[in-house]
């Protein structure tokens, strides 16, 4: 259940204050007589409620893709109850914060269970339908029924505006947190070892992403007050002169840690681009292989990759891996 | 988006003093809208060269600091102007080799490295005007 | 000039400054020299500098404190730049300061280590 604060923020995000609602007021020519004029059809709208929330939904239950937004009786209830509020809402003569604030749970509760605007809009237009129906029947009179549709007309397409914001709004900040994830999946930073980190790169290399990775590398470096990091190319596609300058800058970046920087993963076609483009990386410890640089950066904290003795044939339980040990 | 001006603060820059002044003055609105620690430093850095600049090439003038939103975003906005000599090459400023006036042009460069947009204007006997924009970053 | 606003301990043969405050010209200025003199009074093999506690380093204060290493340097003190932070760094590399030249630790251990390795060797022992 997402709380009453969760909408209320859109009332900020959006800067509906007193003047933003005045000014929308006036462009939709919501008037005060308006309001009056709604307020006065209230006893209406109590009467008509139940009748126009019960075609309402058996129009949306009619429709498949509509009905996918209701599993079960108890949200038809939950759904229907909460449109009976709204409908009461329209005719309660007021456009105040604390309505616009209520109007607002309509367009975030929407965004979040994944309901299109065009079923938002489509299902308003047969509302409004079945308002005018149950207008015509009540008053009778024609102009009487004009000047009372016109006048919901017009609250009912400031509602929608308010709506429609705040699934802009909503789907704006879902836009913002999936940039955040995306940018901590790029630079899966590794410790391999005391003070050695591995960075495997994966997929283009855009400057974006190379600030990013900058900004990790060097965080991380800090963190784990790590001598050495390896950062590994075997996964970028393109490896051209713009990506060469912004790995020269991290590395220069490093530096200024007090840190070095080994760039494994030297492909023959890399290394055959950046020395016919004319890039200078003679600053950086390159190699081939991602094993080559391992060994490398363990000289670097004073280690070595040894291969311990045989084993002998007869005991296949003393079979041991290379060990990582002191060099002195 | 439609860019918004939430506030504004405006600054003298004549001494070392203010130049300290202001730049503390961007990282507290920095900080306060929460802008990550290299954003942070990018405009916090800028300004210190920019304001520097004013004070010691421009013979003193102002920091205009706006808080702005493009509705999505927050944004950093410094305005620095001032009534001195003006620069009379500023393409050879902006790339990075001018050796006459110590260290402005690595001041200039460097600056508009660190920001999102960079205006500069600039009139000789006249004076000149850097704007510089740092938006929050998703 | 403010002179010791700016402390100089002596670790052996070694010299340790802690910049904490803003570097303002003033102060840069009595660094430099607090860091010369005692250097010409008693001598030092190597010189380090530590910065971590620095949140921005903007050119001026990067031009001071390389300059600095190379005055030291003709007078035969080595000097090691300790612990930069992450955006310090990055904000120096964005200008176009990559400060060639001046030696670099992530900690006053580990510079205190890169002197050991370095100095004998260019005293020729």
């Amino acid at each position: 259940m997402k709380s009453f604060s969760d909408y209320r923020k859109y009332m900020t995000i959006l800067k509906l204050d007193e003047a933003e609602i005045q000014s929308r007021r006036a462009f939709f020519t919501l008037t005060d007589e308006d309001l009056q004029r709604l307020a006065s059809l209230r006893p209406f709208a109590e009467k008509v409620t139940e009748e126009v929330v019960e075609q309402f939904y058996s129009l949306l239950l009619a429709h498949p893709e509509t009905r996918k937004f209701f599993e079960d009786d108890a949200t038809i209830r939950r759904v229907k109850r909460t449109q009976r509020e709204y409908f009461l809402g329209l005719f309660a003569g007021k456009c105040d914060r604390e309505y616009v604030e209520d109007r607002l749970r309509v367009g975030a509760a929407h965004e979040r269970i994944g309901l299109a605007p065009k079923w938002y809009l489509g299902a308003y237009r047969q509302y409004l339908h079945l308002i005018l129906n149950a207008l015509q029947a009540e008053l009778k009179d024609e102009e009487r029924v004009r000047a009372a549709f016109q006048s919901i007309q017009r609250i009912v397409f400031f509602d929608v505006s308010l709506a429609i914001d705040t699934y802009i709004a909503a789907n704006a900040e879902a836009l913002v947190r999936h940039q955040q994830a995306i940018r901590e999946l790029s630079t899966p930073v590794i410790r391999v070892y005391d003070r050695i980190l591995l960075l495997p790169l994966v997929g283009a290399i855009d400057s974006i992403r190379a600030e990013q990775i900058m900004e990790s590398v060097l965080l991380h470096v800090v963190e784990a007050q790590a001598k050495c990091i390896i950062i590994d190319i075997a996964g970028v596609p393109v490896v051209d002169t713009r990506v060469a300058d912004h790995l020269l800058k991290t590395t220069a970046a490093v530096r200024l840690l007090g840190a070095q920087t080994i760039l494994t993963g030297i492909t023959a076609q890399v290394a055959r681009t950046m020395v016919q483009l004319g890039v200078d990386v003679s600053t950086m410890h390159t190699l081939s292989r991602l094993s080559d640089g391992i060994e490398l950066a363990l000289g670097m904290v004073g280690k070595a990759i040894t291969t311990a003795a045989p084993p002998a044939p007869a005991s296949p339980s003393a079979v041991t891996p290379p060990v990582v040990g002191g060099t002195s | 988006m439609i860019e918004e001006i939430l506030a504004t603060h405006e600054l003298k820059l004549v001494t070392e003093d203010d130049v300290m002044a202001v730049r503390r003055r961007v990282r507290e609105i920095a900080e306060m809208r929460k802008f990550d620690t290299f954003a942070i430093a990018a405009i916090t850095t800028a300004t210190s060269e920019l304001a520097r600049n004013v004070v010691v090439h421009g013979r003193g003038g102002t920091a205009k600091i706006e808080e702005i939103s493009d509705g999505l975003r927050a944004g950093i906005r410094v305005v620095f102007t001032d009534e001195g000599p003006g620069i009379p090459d500023i393409a050879r400023v902006m790339s990075g080799g001018y050796s006459t006036a110590r260290s402005m042009g690595l001041g200039l460069s460097g600056s508009k490295r660190l920001v999102d947009d960079f205006d500069l204007e600039s009139q000789v006997g006249v004076g000149t005007r850097v704007t510089v924009t740092k938006w929050k970053r998703f | 000039m403010i002179r010791g606003q700016i402390p100089i301990l002596r670790i052996g043969t070694t010299l340790l400054a802690t910049i904490h405050i803003e570097l303002r010209d003033a102060v840069a200025e009595a660094f430099q020299a607090d860091v010369l003199t005692t250097i010409e009074k008693d001598g030092a093999a190597g010189l380090l500098i530590d910065i971590s506690g620095l949140d921005i380093v903007d050119s001026y204060v990067a031009r001071i404190i390389a300059e600095t290493g190379r005055m030291a340097k003709l007078m035969g003190t080595t000097t090691v730049l300790v612990g930069m932070r992450p955006e310090v760094a990055a904000t120096l590399i964005r200008m176009g300061y990559s400060m060639e030249g001046v030696l670099t630790a992530l900690n006053v251990d580990d510079g205190l280590e890169l002197l050991g390795h370095i100095v004998p060797k260019q005293r020729g022992a």
